[in-house]
């Protein structure tokens, strides 16, 4: 069993491309600290929050390839029952366990740092709502896309969507917290 | 076709855990896959798919949030002096993201030599190579990472010393190598549960990897940050 293997140049490649799109991510975060970092309870809530994104988005992909390699989903037909019932699943998910994320924090806040700031509950949830709104119909159509050109989305979808969901976090994140 | 209709109507309606000759009977005479009668069951028209999803997915992923929240609070304790460290906050989205993908890899490849009997304990050869594969592209995406996030901090004028360097490095690399070794032994000993269990091991170790991944990152980041710092 070799150690340079497929395998091994696969996860390189993929963990290379990975890298560079989290550098991306970081240095937004890096650049507008004074934006996201500075309010209390941030720390708390944001690992959680990027790591629901692949999660929630990860498992409707996983969910969505299966069924089309079982030909239970049709390839060719995007609107079905099946698709929007996953689609507004997920969405709501990602709603609760956001809205758990924003209490945890602020609950953490109240406790260890005796300040009750409510922000930390609303900016979750109206974040998670901008970015899902953009990356679980995407991650769907790229689902969809990867499958008619014949490659298997499980190989591509779980890195490219915990990737374009580090961005749109961190991206919503820092809008919301403008607007508020 | 009219009999097979009312079989698979059958089939959804059985409860998600019980075991029904019909599935059996309906892949040998119709050639059907089980995989896809399963799908069909959980998922097809007619089911209650929304319930379902909602259902087996919210206790795994407040638990992978739990646990990835609690790794924030140590870091929380020294954000004032964390976010002082410029190319660290630039390196955090990324390390969470490698550990969390090497977490999935991990769950991954181990669920299937799992399924495939392969494994009995952690002394087989090929989670012996990919703990070497992973340990080696770790090292090279470190250090590819690292020097980036310091070219990003001198582009962004933050002050850049060879020492700052070095220690965020060796912290990079101590956390990555420490988050693996955890990785690897709660993947082999909750897949063994969870399929001695007869429960499929994909379903339960991702969110459970990436979760630790995320909690052991923060709080070994914590940790070194107040020894090297």
């Amino acid at each position: 069993m070799k150690l340079f293997d497929n395998n091994f140049k696969e996860i390189l490649t993929a963990q290379i491309i990975f890298v560079f799109i989290g550098l991306i991510a970081g240095t937004i975060l890096a650049v507008y600290t004074d934006k996201i970092l500075l309010i209390p309870g941030m720390l708390i809530l944001l690992p959680g929050f990027l790591e629901m994104k692949g999660n929630i988005g990860g498992t409707l992909s996983s969910r969505i390839t299966s069924g089309l390699f079982l030909g239970v989903i049709n390839k060719n037909n995007i609107k079905t029952k099946i698709i929007k019932t996953n689609l507004l699943a997920s969405f709501c998910l990602v709603i609760i366990i956001s809205t758990i994320l924003g209490l945890i924090a602020f609950i953490f806040n109240y406790l260890l740092l005796k300040e009750i700031i409510y922000e930390i509950i609303l900016i979750p949830i109206l974040a998670s709502i901008l970015s899902n709104s953009i990356e679980l119909p995407l991650g769907i159509f790229a689902t969809f896309y990867l499958f008619k050109k014949g490659h298997d989305p499980s190989n591509i979808m779980g890195p490219f969507i915990a990737s374009l969901g580090d961005i749109t976090s961190i991206v919503s994140l820092l809008v919301v917290m403008v607007f508020i | 076709m009219n009999n097979l209709n009312k079989h698979l109507k059958t089939i959804q309606n059985l409860k998600r855990k019980k075991y029904h000759p019909i599935i059996h009977e309906v892949h040998k005479t119709h050639k059907i896959s089980k995989k896809t009668l399963f799908y069909v069951k959980e998922y097809g028209p007619h089911t209650h798919a929304f319930k379902t999803i909602i259902k087996e997915s919210i206790k795994i992923l407040l638990f992978a949030s739990l646990i990835s929240s609690f790794g924030g609070i140590a870091l929380e304790q020294i954000k004032p002096f964390f976010i002082s460290l410029f190319p660290l906050i630039i390196l955090l989205p990324v390390l969470n993201g490698m550990l969390g993908n090497y977490g999935t890899i991990i769950s991954s490849k181990i669920s299937t030599l799992i399924h495939e009997g392969k494994i009995k304990n952690s002394k087989n050869l090929e989670i012996k190579v990919l703990f070497n594969e992973l340990i080696l592209i770790s090292i090279i995406t470190t250090f590819l990472s690292v020097t980036l996030a310091f070219l990003i901090s001198l582009i962004f004028g933050y002050p850049v010393t060879l020492l700052l360097f070095l220690k965020i490095m060796l912290i990079t690399l101590i956390d990555i190598f420490f988050i693996m070794i955890i990785l690897f032994s709660i993947a082999i000993f909750s897949g063994l549960y969870f399929y001695k269990k007869k429960e499929d091991p994909n379903n339960f170790l991702i969110p459970i990897t990436t979760s630790i991944a995320d909690f052991g990152n923060m709080v070994l980041l914590f940790l070194l940050i107040i020894l090297f710092f």
